[in-house]
C-alpha cells in the first residue's frame, strides 16, 4: 500500500511538473495583453516584453491614425495589411467596449457591428468594384453578405478567403 | 480476465488521476480524444446526462442536399437544426457549376430535344459500369423533371435561356441546365432563403462529432461542437442534441480528405488537387460507418478531366474546356498532335486517359467554339487575361507555344473538320454538334487540361426512403442521408450535373421521410 501511494505521488509529481511547464512555456510565447485602457498609440502597454517597433520609428505615443498617415500614405510605406485591424480601430478612437461592449469576458463581434458603422454591403461593394482582379466585396457564391469576419481579423493577420479556391492576390486590411 | 480485476484497474485509475489534481488532465483526455473510445465498440453509445438542446429533425450539411431536406421536413411541420461546420453555408453546393440534367425541362422543349428517364437512367448505368443501385439511379431519373419543378417554382431558381442547354460527357442528349449565374449558389442561397422564409436557420461553425444511437438501436442524438473551428478537432464547446425524428446526413464527399481518401485510394496523394472546397472531408461519413451503417463502393473516386492545373480549384476552365473543347473543338495530346479519346466519353475515360498520357492535354477551338462558352458573364475574357486559355492568331503558333509538332496538330483539325461534313467521328464515334462548324477561324484557344478529384460516388447505402441502411442489410431507424455522402446512385462513375439532381431528389425524399417517423420521447 504504502509503496503504490509514492508511486502515485511521484506520478503525481511528474505531472505536475509538466503542467508547470507548459503553463510556463505558454506564458512565455503568450501575445501581448490586452489592456483595454491603452491609446492606440501606447505601444508599450501591451508590448511589455518586446518593442513593436524599431528603434529608428519617431514616438508614437501620442498619435492617432490621421498622424501615422502623414508618413505611411498608400503609394509610400502603407500600412494596409501591416497592423492588426484592432490597432487600426483603436487608433481611429473605436475603443475595444464599442465592438466588444464593456465586459471582462469579450465575445466575438457579430457582422451587425461592423455594418453598424461602416455602412452596408451593397454600398463597399459599389466602392470597390474596380479592384483588381475582381471586386473582393461581392461574389457568385455569397453575394455582399460574407462575414467581413472572416477576411478582416481583428486580433491576428487578416487573411484573404477566396484564396482558398482562387488565385485573386488581395492585400487585406 | 476477472470482472474484479477491471473494476480494480479502472477505480485505481480513477484515483490517480485525481490525486493529481486530474481535472484539467480529464479534461484534456476528453478534448484530445486520445482515441480509445468507444469507436472500437460496436454496441450501443452512453446516453448523456443532460440534453442541451432538442428538435425533431438534425440536418447536418448545408448543400443542395441538407437544405432540400430541411426545407421538406420543415414544411411537413418539423422542428429543424442544421448544422454546418464551416464558417459559412453552402459547403460545395456553393462553388458548384450550377448545371442540373434534367429529363423533359422547358429548356429540352423549347431545343426541340427527345429524352426520356428510362434514357437518362441508361446514361447513369453505362457511365456507372452497372455498379449503381438501379432503384437510386432511377429514383434520381424519373424525378429530375420535378426536382428542377420545385427549383424553378418553389423556390424561384433561375436557369439560362434555352439556347445554353448543354450536352456534357456520357449523356446521349443535351440535357443538363445552368442556373442563370453558371453557379450553384442560385440553388443553394434560393433554398437558404426559402428554409429562412420558413422560420429556419443554419447554425455555422457547428460540427458533429458523434452520433448517438440507442440501444434499441435508434439514433436518438448527436454530439456537437459550436463554436467551432475548422478544422481544429477539439475547438468549441460539446453540446448534446436531442433528435426525436432523426437525423439527415447530408455531409458531402470526401474529396479534399487526403489521409482518408489516400485509404481508398493509395494513389491520390496530397499532391493532386480537388475542385473541392476545404471542409470536404470524410468524418461524418466515417460516424456513419461507425454506427452501423453500410459502406458503399468507397473508393470509387471520380476525378475531373476538365481541370485546369493553372487556376486553383474548379477555377474557371470547365466551362471552357465543355463547351468550346469538347463539344465544339479538340482534344490533344501535346506528344503527339493527336486526338486520343472521345471528348464526350464519360469522366473517368477521360482522366484516365490523360493520365495515361502522362502530362497535360491541350484543347483547342477557334473564335466559333470559343462562343459556346458557359460561366459568369466574360468568362472567356477572364481566362485569357489569367492566362489560364491562351489566344493565338494561327494554329502554327499554338502549336509552338505547347510544343507541338504542328502538322500532327493541323492534321487532327482537319480530321475533325472533315467529320463535321459527313457527321461520323471515324476515329473514336464521338458525338457532334449539329450547329458546329470547322475549327479555322482565327483566333484559336489553347488550354491545358490535368484532372482533379472531384466527387466520391461511395458513401453509406441508402434505401429509396433514404435510410441509411446497416451491415444487417436493415434500414438504422432515425438515420438518414443524402447527396454526395451516400453512396450507389452513380456506381463507377457520376456524370456531370447528375450530382445536383441526385443531391435534390433525395435531399427532398430524407426531408419528407424523416419528418413522417414517429417521434421518441
Amino acid at each position: 500500500m504504502e509503496h503504490r501511494r509514492k508511486k502515485i505521488l511521484k506520478a503525481a509529481f511528474t505531472l505536475s511538473c509538466a503542467f508547470l511547464l507548459i503553463v510556463l512555456g505558454s506564458g512565455l510565447w503568450a501575445a501581448p495583453k490586452l489592456i483595454q485602457s491603452a491609446k492606440g498609440g501606447n505601444c508599450a502597454a501591451c508590448h511589455t516584453d518586446q518593442p513593436a517597433l524599431s528603434q529608428s520609428h519617431p514616438d508614437t505615443k501620442d498619435m492617432n491614425l490621421e498622424a501615422c498617415r502623414a508618413c505611411h500614405t498608400r503609394e509610400n510605406m502603407d500600412l494596409t495589411g501591416k497592423l492588426p485591424a484592432s490597432h487600426m480601430h483603436l487608433l481611429g478612437g473605436v475603443s475595444c467596449e464599442a465592438c466588444h461592449g464593456k465586459t471582462n469576458k469579450p465575445e466575438e463581434t457579430p457582422m451587425e457591428k461592423c455594418v453598424a458603422c461602416h455602412g452596408p454591403t451593397a454600398k463597399l461593394a459599389e466602392k470597390t468594384k474596380d479592384v483588381k482582379p475582381t471586386n473582393p466585396h461581392t461574389s457568385p457564391h455569397y453575394g455582399t453578405e460574407l462575414d467581413c469576419n472572416l477576411c478582416h481579423h481583428q486580433h491576428k493577420k487578416s487573411e484573404n478567403y477566396c484564396a482558398q479556391c482562387h488565385s485573386f492576390d488581395f492585400k487585406t486590411p | 480476465m476477472k470482472k474484479g480485476d477491471v473494476t480494480e484497474k479502472t477505480l485505481s485509475r480513477r484515483g490517480f488521476l485525481k490525486t493529481a489534481g486530474g481535472a484539467a488532465a480529464v479534461a484534456g483526455f476528453a478534448a484530445g480524444g486520445l482515441g480509445f473510445p468507444s469507436q472500437a465498440q460496436a454496441g450501443p453509445d452512453a446516453l448523456p446526462k443532460k440534453w442541451d438542446e432538442t428538435c425533431d429533425v438534425l440536418v447536418v450539411g448545408s448543400g443542395f442536399a441538407g437544405l432540400a431536406a430541411a426545407i421538406e421536413a420543415k414544411e411537413a411541420g418539423a422542428s429543424v437544426m442544421v448544422l454546418e461546420k464551416m464558417p459559412t453555408h453552402g459547403g460545395n453546393s456553393i462553388i458548384n457549376g450550377g448545371v442540373m440534367a434534367v429529363v423533359g425541362s422547358d429548356m429540352q422543349e423549347a431545343r426541340g430535344i427527345k429524352d426520356s428517364p428510362d434514357l437518362m437512367l441508361a446514361d447513369m448505368m453505362k457511365a456507372g459500369l452497372d455498379m449503381n443501385y438501379p432503384e437510386l439511379a432511377k429514383m434520381v431519373a424519373y424525378q429530375s423533371k420535378d426536382a428542377y419543378d420545385w427549383c424553378k417554382q418553389h423556390i424561384g431558381v433561375k436557369f439560362t435561356d434555352p439556347k445554353m442547354l448543354l450536352h456534357m460527357g456520357g449523356h446521349t442528349v443535351a440535357r443538363s441546365c445552368p442556373t442563370s449565374i453558371y453557379s450553384g449558389s442560385e440553388i443553394v442561397n434560393k433554398e437558404l432563403a426559402k428554409f429562412k422564409e420558413l422560420g429556419g436557420t443554419v447554425t455555422t461553425r457547428t460540427y458533429l462529432e458523434k452520433l448517438i444511437r440507442h440501444a434499441n438501436g435508434r439514433v436518438v442524438g448527436a454530439q456537437i461542437r459550436t463554436g467551432y473551428r475548422f478544422p481544429d478537432a477539439g475547438s468549441g464547446k460539446v453540446k448534446f442534441v436531442k433528435v426525436k425524428k432523426g437525423v439527415v446526413l447530408a455531409s458531402g464527399g470526401f474529396s479534399q480528405d487526403v489521409a482518408f481518401r489516400m485509404t481508398q485510394a493509395p494513389n491520390l496523394v496530397a499532391e493532386v488537387n480537388s475542385t473541392n472546397q476545404p471542409g470536404a472531408t470524410a468524418e461524418v461519413l466515417k460516424e456513419a460507418f461507425r454506427v452501423g451503417g453500410n459502406p458503399v463502393q468507397v473508393s470509387w473516386i471520380q476525378l475531373g478531366p476538365w481541370a485546369s492545373p493553372d487556376e486553383k480549384g474548379f477555377g474557371l476552365a470547365p466551362h471552357f474546356a465543355t463547351g468550346p473543347v469538347f463539344s465544339y473543338g479538340i482534344m490533344v495530346d501535346p506528344k503527339t498532335g493527336k486526338r486520343f479519346i472521345s471528348e464526350l466519353a464519360d469522366r473517368k475515360i477521360r482522366a484516365d486517359a490523360i493520365i495515361r498520357t502522362g502530362h497535360a492535354a491541350i484543347g483547342i477551338s477557334d473564335d466559333e467554339g470559343q462562343k459556346s462558352c458557359g460561366g459568369p458573364p466574360g468568362t472567356v475574357g477572364k481566362l485569357v487575361e489569367r492566362g489560364v486559355v491562351k489566344k493565338f492568331d494561327t494554329l502554327e503558333e499554338l502549336s509552338k507555344a505547347h510544343d507541338m509538332p504542328y502538322a500532327a496538330v493541323k492534321e487532327s483539325v482537319d480530321n475533325y473538320n472533315s467529320y463535321l461534313k459527313t457527321g461520323t467521328d471515324k476515329e473514336f464515334g464521338r458525338y457532334l454538334q449539329p450547329d458546329a462548324k470547322p475549327i479555322e477561324k482565327a483566333p484559336f484557344y489553347a488550354v491545358r487540361l490535368w484532372p482533379k478529384v472531384h466527387h466520391t460516388m461511395g458513401g453509406v447505402q441508402i434505401n429509396t426512403s433514404a435510410q441509411v441502411i446497416g451491415l444487417d442489410g436493415k434500414p438504422i431507424e432515425g438515420l438518414y442521408a443524402a447527396g454526395e455522402v451516400a453512396g450507389g446512385v452513380h456506381g463507377a462513375v457520376r456524370l456531370g450535373s447528375v450530382a445536383v439532381v441526385d443531391c435534390l431528389v433525395f435531399g427532398r425524399i430524407a426531408g419528407k421521410s424523416v419528418a413522417k417517423m414517429k417521434a421518441w420521447s
